[in-house]
């Protein structure tokens, strides 16, 4: 073998471009002779719309259409799982973000000038504001079906008695929040015709899925219309929904002009989808000796207008209720209410985020409860080999043990120091494990391809439909590509993100790509090896069993200096008519769950990872500073380190940002920051040393034992924080993020409850 | 640093109500003409098809848009046009000479500080700032508080401080 294309830190592919300025991204597209569209969006939360009046905008010099939903060509929905989002509102608007019509001008000051001059004649509806609300009987109903979008129940063993029968049982609530996405490069982009065919510039997670939508909506077969991918500033699920692709397309195909489309910070946080915030009541029944016997948890989730991905992140939820640990009797209760907020679904993490925070936050109220130790309890109740999940699946492999033991062993937790350089401050450590389940599973069918040929140039090409969005997916892809053909993986030509171009390869989304497309890209080159075999057995003459790929030569395993090079065997390929181009299809199926929600295959493979933080929590004002996060995953193989761990290390700051100052604020439906003035981010000075080990243990599943990284590192992230501030403090708030404010109001309650004392005197206990 | 428009060479103001602007980007004089409520960063990506300086938040919130204005960086989205009059701009498309990229870029390519990438140039031209105004190797808590006017949603910060440091080692190795 070479030294082998795949685990190493490969640079990547990209990053040049990114350095010197030349990349672009959607905003970036120069539009010669380019029109500039704009979304008029509701002023009501929840109104009926009685009429638009379009005459004044129309008027406008420059002005050169004004749409309304009688103009779409098409079926005027889109979705991803329920077609129940209007392009164009008809007569309900459900949310403040929902879009009413779309004026295309000559530039974007007219653009938006014009959208100002359209009269929409509203009746202004009662809303619905949260979850109480929602399901409040004479409630107003957001859809004639009412305001359940759905539930995801889950039944295993006989939870009730179970819960009867426990020696200790203790039941905590949390209220998570809504956070946004936050990537830093706005919804813009472009879109043209080409003869007959839409070709739109935007940047999505998964372009195929989104040539469906725009097609359904511009009433065109799909193969008129393009999506291409441009370079593209962050996803993290916030792209999952359609945004901007349906109306330039359609202002490009009803005007055969080329548009654009640029949404600015305020409409990028208005209109798009948000991560569900939950209610999590959890009730968990151990022994005295700390083993786990029931687990009886009630979930209400805010699915804002429309379904988006929601009822997929509730059965995430439902699925990941007990995480990582060994329970024998579950009920679990996850309902989603509409509500007029912006809808809630995809976002790193995936309703299983906030699972852990509530099963880690419910273990660390049962190890006060018992007077054991945090960690002691969970060692006991972690999943080994053999044992079944939330959902009863079965696991063969289970590391959430050894990235505990990873994660305390690197943090020094038995010498852990709860010395303060100050009277007022209070140091404490926490832990979290969790599992996380990738791809999308329960059944839902999730396949990806991938074609790799060596071009008239020699140079290995790469074929994905799968986008690139920050991760380094096709630095690794090429990286996987290359390893079995001796290539340098440095010069893989790699064609992304272009229905025209690349077979399809489902989202950039549920930890997947590293997974499904680096396994689809390992049969590609599987085939083309193949092919080379041949061609190179009857050259020199060999067996081809006896034939390795070594840096760019094809040679004899037993003696090197028997061989033949790549190029030589590719121009005899090409004489003799070789197509010099392999495929790969992967698409292992997932079992959807049973009435009672148990599956013996909910998802295809499951990470683990341990969290573990040091924080600083300032009693007198709230404050916390978190000094140290340990973050250990089992990434089954690392195919790209340095990408692993930048993963990791993202991970943990927007799972930092989730536990203590990331929170979208409303009242009566309207966002009250829809800025980055006023939602805040975590800076350089909020984030402390970031740990990250990695741990392979081979996933014979994936490519070269690879299975993903992405969402795990948020999601360990929250609730090994909110732990280490109970930790320093003995109280923790309730609901999310941990702002300086909830922090002190919680010490507060806790020196209300149990005397001045108590606050800080937990330091230490476990 | 930056001047009221009265203070520097005065832009001429066009009948149309547009103002004829000069000023000096990576070495090279360029002209144009603009309204004057126009941002130097809209001035850059829009009207000079310099895109490399990238706008996210439009409200010097996160540092996407920083470039230097006669040595010091700034947030381009909040300069308007008359005030970059006659100033000696530095933009991500200046750093590198010819082929060869800056120290700083290098240093982004080797510890891995890219991902999405979109910060970067803001990134890139806040560290070029802030390693000259240092007068040795700053330390990790140095580079957070001299940096901390950049956002980053993708990295965690930790590559992007083991970039800063890298690149100033070697700025002092190769005597800069």
């Amino acid at each position: 073998m070479t030294a082998g294309a795949v685990g190493r830190s490969v640079r990547r592919n990209d990053a040049r471009g990114k350095v010197t300025g030349e990349t672009r991204y959607g905003g970036d597209l120069a539009g010669v002779d380019c029109l500039h569209a704009k979304v008029l969006r509701s002023a009501h939360p929840h109104a009926e719309i009685l009429g638009i009046d379009t005459t004044g905008a129309r008027a406008l010099p420059g002005v050169v259409a004004v749409y309304t939903h009688r103009d779409v060509p098409g079926t005027n929905k889109h979705g991803l799982i329920r077609r129940d989002q209007e392009v164009l509102a008809t007569r309900f608007v459900r949310y403040t973000g929902d879009a009413v019509a779309l004026v295309v001008a000559e530039s974007q000051a007219i653009a938006e000038h014009a959208s100002k001059l359209i009269k929409v004649d509203y009746r202004p509806l009662p809303g619905v504001f949260s979850i109480d609300e929602a399901l409040a009987p004479g409630a107003p109903r957001i859809h004639p079906e009412g305001n359940v979008l759905g539930k995801k129940p889950i039944l295993k063993g006989d939870p009730d008695r179970a819960m009867a029968e426990a020696e200790v049982v203790v039941e905590t609530t949390v209220m998570t929040q809504t956070v946004d996405h936050a990537f830093l490069d706005v919804e813009a982009g472009m879109a043209e015709m080409d003869g007959d065919t839409v070709v739109i510039h935007a940047s999505g997670q998964w372009v195929h899925e989104e040539r469906r939508l725009v097609a359904l909506a511009l009433g065109l077969p799909t193969e008129r219309v393009r999506i291409i991918q441009p370079a593209t500033g962050g996803a993290f699920g916030g792209r999952e929904d359609i945004g901007i692709q349906i109306y330039m397309g359609m202002a490009a195909l009803l005007l055969n002009r080329r548009v654009r489309l640029d949404y600015d910070r305020a409409e990028s946080m208005i209109a798009r989808h948000k991560r569900h915030p939950i209610q999590i009541q959890y009730q968990l029944g151990a022994q005295k000796d700390g083993t786990l016997v029931a687990a009886q948890i009630r979930v209400l989730a805010d699915e804002g207008a429309y379904a988006s991905t929601g009822i997929a992140v509730l059965r995430k939820a439902a699925s990941h209720a007990t995480g990582p640990y060994r329970v024998p009797n579950i009920w679990v209760d996850v309902t989603g209410v509409f509500t007029n907020h912006n809808p809630t679904g995809a976002m790193r993490g995936f309703g299983a985020c906030q699972m852990a925070i509530a099963y880690e936050g419910a273990l660390d109220a049962l190890a006060d409860k018992l007077g054991m130790d945090r960690v002691e309890l969970r060692r006991k109740n972690l999943l080994q080999a053999g044992d079944g999940l939330t959902t009863g699946q079965v696991l063969n492999v289970a590391s959430a043990l050894e990235c505990l033991e990873a994660a305390q062993d690197t943090i020094g937790w038995s010498g852990r120091d709860y010395a303060s350089p100050k009277p007022h401050l209070k140091r404490g450590y926490g832990v979290s494990v969790i599992c996380f389940g990738l791809g999308y599973g329960d059944g839902f069918p999730d396949t990806s391809r991938a074609r790799v040929r060596f071009a008239e140039d020699d140079v290995l090409e790469l074929y994905t439909g799968a986008v690139e969005v920050g991760q380094g997916l096709t630095t690794a892809m090429a990286q996987v590509a290359a390893h079995d053909l001796g290539v340098d993986p440095e010069t893989v030509r790699v064609i992304s993100a272009d229905t025209h171009r690349t077979p399809e390869a489902g989202s950039s989304s549920a930890t997947r790509q590293t997974f499904f497309t680096g396994s689809a890209v390992k049969l590609a080159a599987f085939e083309l090896r193949h092919q080379l075999m041949d061609i190179a057995a009857t050259l020199l003459p060999i067996h081809p069993d006896e034939l390795r790929f070594v840096d760019g030569f094809i040679v004899h395993a037993d003696d090197p200096a028997t061989r033949i090079s790549l190029q030589e065997v590719l121009t005899e390929g090409r004489k003799r008519g070789f197509s010099l181009e392999g495929h790969g299809l992967f698409q292992p199926p997932t079992v959807e769950g049973d009435p009672n929600g148990l599956s013996p295959r909910a998802f295809i493979t499951y990470l683990f990872g341990a969290h573990a933080a040091e924080v600083l929590v300032d009693v007198e004002t709230g404050e916390v500073h978190v000094q140290q996060i340990v973050a250990v995953h089992d990434v089954g193989k690392a195919i790209n380190p340095q990408l692993v761990t930048g993963q990791i290390e993202g991970g943990v700051v927007q799972g930092l940002g989730m536990a203590l100052m990331e929170e979208v604020v409303r009242r009566e439906g309207k966002i009250l920051n829809p800025n980055f003035t006023d939602y805040i981010l975590p800076t350089m000075v909020d984030v402390p040393p970031i740990h990250a080990v990695i741990l392979e243990h081979h996933d014979p599943g994936g490519p070269y034992g690879a299975h993903g990284v992405g969402e795990p590192p948020l999601i360990g992230t929250p609730p090994a924080i909110l732990s280490a501030i109970a930790d320093a403090v003995g109280c923790r708030p309730s609901e999310l993020p941990a702002t300086p404010e909830r922090v002190w109001r919680a010490i507060q309650e806790a020196k209300a409850k149990h005397g001045a004392g108590a606050v800080g005197e937990a330091a230490g206990v476990s | 640093m930056l001047t009221h428009p009265s203070e520097g060479t005065a832009p001429s103001r066009s009948a149309d109500g547009t103002w004829h602007l000069s000023f000096t980007l990576n070495g090279e004089r360029v002209e144009t003409e603009v309204p004057p409520t126009t941002t130097l960063l809209d001035v850059l990506r829009l009207h000079l098809g310099r895109t490399g300086s990238k706008g996210a938040c439009l409200e010097g919130e996160c540092g996407s848009c920083t470039v230097l204005v006669n040595g010091v960086p700034q947030n381009s989205c909040l300069i308007l046009a008359p005030q970059a009059e006659g100033t000696d701009i530095t933009s991500v498309e200046g750093l590198a000479t010819g082929d060869t990229l800056d120290s700083v870029q290098q240093a982004f390519l080797d510890c891995g500080a890219v991902q999405c990438g979109y910060c970067t140039p803001g990134l890139l031209i806040a560290a070029r700032a802030f390693i000259d105004s240092c007068d040795h190797v700053p330390s990790v808590d140095e580079v957070r508080r001299g940096m901390e006017g950049n956002i980053c949603r993708c990295t965690g910060y930790m590559k992007v401080i083991d970039a800063v440091i890298t690149a100033a080692l070697v700025d002092q190795q190769e005597g800069r």
